[in-house]
């Protein structure tokens, strides 16, 4: 192994060991804030699963975050179901919604399929409200009450190391190859003996699996749920930002653009909610028109080119 | 035969793309497909990868029906086929590219996949260029890494659309060599060109194409002095 | 009953498709699926509401207004600013606008406040009656000047220079440059006419309906249900689509329950999306 790669695990390790053991440092607003930022983390990380390594932008990804949160809330509350088994039970129906809407949907070119992920987020949300015998509708759901912060911080942790895994795992993985390569050409990938249509749903379902896990955890930790809150257009906007500005189909990706995003919206949320939004616009268009492959594909592109120049003089 | 198309017909709306052709490609062959532009050579090629669906008639592959199946299940039963212009998977190195071809076409793990793809890449002449992207290439060397991926998921039948547009009669020569080596591997060849200087050359048959009907069929030396391949080319006054 | 339910849907529907058309335009020529369309409808809206409001302009007099300051924004937009991205892949127009919409909600929330305001000129509340029917007059009104509007777009495309370059160049853009069309000005161009037309449908939407920074997003998903239902690129079609949507929705809300219309108009297109992309009249462009 040389010394590179040597060194990145190096760094891994030093940063599981540190956010283990942190809590134990940590006062309980340090605790929820870095909650917080895990989740962002998850939820990017799952968003980017599906986007940066298929290329197809899921604008209704909120919906499978939503979905885990409800099903977890229901089935605590109503089944009286432990958390684990309910959180578990909410990201298996979210993948295998999300399998559901995929194969019509994944049909459609970029665009028309991302609007039309964004209706189905939409169309989601008043199931939810129309359902309000089970879900308590537009007054909310309430789940049981457990305000061990530390507990919540843990979970979402592992939630976040199993999707950063899972990434990982995209990376160099012959499934993974599959799916950049579907990114790249679909038709050629097609031709070249890719299943595109079965790739393209597993990820799906990979993906959202875990923005319902995580929906779930969240349920739990925030003890009560509006469908207004659970299936918010802005939250995929900040999962999809998040994503690209830390670079789409990378592993550190979303964690930076994760980092970033939710540390500024936590320094201005409270006094200045539509000034952050309006920073989380410019950034998007700054982005877009100045740094398209993200932070990470900018230092990517730099590390590749030194990379290649000590290999030709070697 | 190891592939037949039964009275294939296409249509894109209006227009009638193909109109009930009937190819048969006998193992071992080497079969040209000549034809004006727009006479529906790639739309047939498209047709037997699966790609499009035809209107009516039926392709067999080895016997079995494949009419209808999905580009990637008749890839990996052993149609490959490259596109007119070449479509590289431009954020992956040429290796990864082939990679693709070995793992997914040919069933391949990832550690094999990699030593098939760059036994592939050396095959073409691409095997110093393995780790860069096809941006940093030629557009001769974009072509010939269509070949080697398309190569590397070990088909029986090879479709290659125009593979020598553009080339200087050296390399022409260059890929006529490669394509006779694949042949003698066992790779039934089918193939569009215009370029007659190869078609002559390497072709067994010939097939002639024109508004989506086959006009004219048979040896080389035959289908060059057919009376409606001539009119198809030149025009009535030269027939 | 059902006839006056079928009535309101076509007023609506008048003014759907006004706002449709410019979504269908942009996407049809510069090929871009456009997000901050919602806020031209909120702009033409919120400019309509402050003439009427602080100095008493009659709405419809504000339409011409709406239109070109629209036209002028728009214009300016797409030329230093969309123009950059317009050959790069679908997502990056789409993120764009996106962020751009989020910048134009946000500065409108912190400038005019989220509170919702209406248009209510003092004939608002007259109606026409015929037999049981009953029109309301503004939203008769509305409907015949959201047409007009339609009319007078297309009627621009097919019989000025300007409005045909824009129609050769949406069928095909290396053709009509070589017949000396230069794409970057038509776009430009397209772009602004888009803005200002879908600027008027939403000052006409102001006296029907609230008016708050965040009206856009709803409008934008009835454009896209229009559009694909419509046929993506074709304008008579919006026209047919919007006037299908207006009536589903009175139906709905009507005869159903007024929570399920969102989740009806999904599944249509849904079924649209996956049967017929090309929309009714089979004319919509897929890519």
């Amino acid at each position: 192994m040389n010394r590179t790669v040597a060194s990145w695990w190096a760094l891994a390790i030093v940063l599981v060991g540190v956010s283990l053991m942190a809590p134990l440092f940590m006062s309980g607003y340090a605790l929820r804030f870095c909650t917080f930022v895990l989740m962002w983390i998850g939820l990017a990380g799952s968003l980017n699963l599906l986007t940066g390594y298929t290329g197809y932008l899921d604008f209704g990804h909120v919906a499978f975050f939503g979905t885990g949160a409800y099903v977890t809330g229901v089935l605590m509350l109503k089944v009286g179901l432990p958390f684990f088994p309910a959180m578990f039970a909410g990201a298996v129906i979210a993948a295998v919604i999300a399998c559901l809407v995929g194969i019509p949907t994944m049909r459609l070119k970029g665009a028309y399929f991302a609007i039309a992920m964004l209706a189905f987020a939409e169309a989601m949300k008043h199931v939810v409200l129309e359902l309000d015998g089970i879900t308590g509708g537009g007054n909310g759901l309430s789940l049981p009450i457990y305000t061990n912060y530390t507990f919540f911080y843990y979970t979402m942790l592992a939630a976040v190391v199993f999707t950063i895994a899972v990434t990982y795992w995209f990376g160099r993985s012959k499934f993974g190859y599959a799916l950049k390569a579907i990114r790249e050409d679909e038709l050629a990938a097609d031709v070249s003996g890719v299943n595109t249509f079965s790739c393209k749903l597993i990820a799906f379902g990979i993906s959202a699996f875990v923005a319902g896990m995580i929906g779930g955890i969240y349920a739990y930790w925030m003890t009560f749920l509006t469908p207004d809150d659970s299936f918010n257009v802005l939250l995929t906007v900040r999962m999809i930002i998040m994503a690209f500005l830390g670079g789409a189909g990378t592993v550190l990706g979303p964690i930076i653009g994760a980092t970033f995003l939710a540390s500024i919206e936590e320094i201005l949320w409270a006094s200045f909610a539509y000034t952050y939004l309006i920073i989380v616009g410019v950034i998007v268009v700054i982005v877009v028109l100045y740094i398209p492959r993200g932070i990470v594909g900018l230092i990517g592109e730099k590390l590749i080119k030194q990379y290649r120049r000590k290999g030709k003089s070697a | 035969m190891v592939l037949k198309t039964e009275k294939v017909t296409k249509t894109f709306g209006d227009l009638l793309a193909l109109d009930a052709v009937d190819v048969s490609l006998a193992r071992g062959d080497i079969l040209g497909m000549i034809g004006p532009n727009g006479s529906g050579k790639t739309t047939l090629f498209n047709v037997v990868s699966g790609v499009y669906r035809p209107a009516a008639g039926d392709i067999f592959f080895q016997g079995k029906s494949i009419t209808g199946r999905t580009p990637h299940y008749i890839c990996r039963k052993g149609i490959a086929r490259t596109f007119q212009i070449a479509q590289p998977f431009s954020q992956m190195t040429l290796l990864e590219n082939v990679l693709i071809g070995a793992m997914w076409g040919d069933g391949k793990s990832l550690s094999k996949g990699r030593d098939a793809a760059e036994e592939v890449l050396d095959f073409v002449g691409l095997g110093e260029k393995a780790h860069l992207v096809p941006d940093e290439v030629t557009t001769e060397d974009r072509r010939r890494l269509e070949l080697a991926r398309a190569l590397a998921t070990k088909p029986e039948v090879l479709l290659l659309d125009e593979m020598m547009a553009g080339l200087t009669p050296t390399e022409i020569e260059e890929v006529l060599v490669l394509l006779r080596q694949i042949h003698a591997s066992g790779v039934t060849i089918f193939m569009v060109e215009h370029i007659m200087q190869a078609v002559m050359s390497v072709c067994h048959r010939i097939i002639v194409l024109n508004y989506g009907q086959v006009i004219a069929e048979g040896t080389p030396g035959e289908v060059v002095k057919d009376e409606e391949v001539i009119r198809a080319y030149l025009g009535d006054r030269y027939v | 009953m059902l006839l006056q339910v079928l009535l309101n849907g076509i007023l609506i529907g008048g003014i759907y498709a006004s706002f449709a058309v410019g979504f269908s335009l942009i996407f049809g020529v510069l090929r871009i699926v456009n997000i901050v369309h919602g806020e031209f409808i909120m702009l033409g809206a919120f400019i309509t509401y402050w003439l009427y409001s602080i100095f008493g302009i009659d709405p419809f007099l504000s339409l011409p207004v709406s239109f070109a300051l629209l036209f002028v924004g728009g214009y300016l937009l797409q030329r230093f600013v969309i123009n950059r991205i317009i050959e790069a892949p679908e997502i990056m127009s789409l993120l764009l606008t996106f962020g751009l919409s989020l910048i134009i909600v946000n500065i409108a929330l912190i400038v005019w406040k989220g509170d919702y305001r209406l248009v209510n000129p003092e004939y608002a509340g007259a109606n026409l009656e015929l037999g049981t029917l009953i029109i309301p007059y503004i939203r008769l009104a509305t409907c015949v000047f959201a047409l007009l509007a339609v009319g007078g777009l297309q009627f621009f495309l097919q019989h000025t220079n300007t409005g045909r370059a824009i129609k050769a160049t949406s069928q095909n853009k290396e053709g009509a440059r070589l017949q000396g069309v230069n794409p970057a000005r038509i776009y430009a161009i397209t772009f602004a006419l888009g803005a200002g037309i879908t600027a008027i449908a939403g000052s006409l939407l102001s006296m029907s309906f609230s008016v708050f920074p965040a009206m856009g997003g709803d409008y934008l998903l009835f454009s896209f249900f229009i559009v694909v239902v419509g046929g993506m690129g074709d304008l008579p079609g919006a026209l047919v689509g919007g006037f299908i949507l207006g009536i589903l929705q009175s139906l709905v809300t009507n005869f159903i329950g007024a929570g399920l219309n969102y989740i009806v108009i999904f599944l249509v297109l849904y079924v649209m999306l996956i049967t017929r992309p090309t929309g009714i009249f089979g004319r919509g462009l897929i890519e």
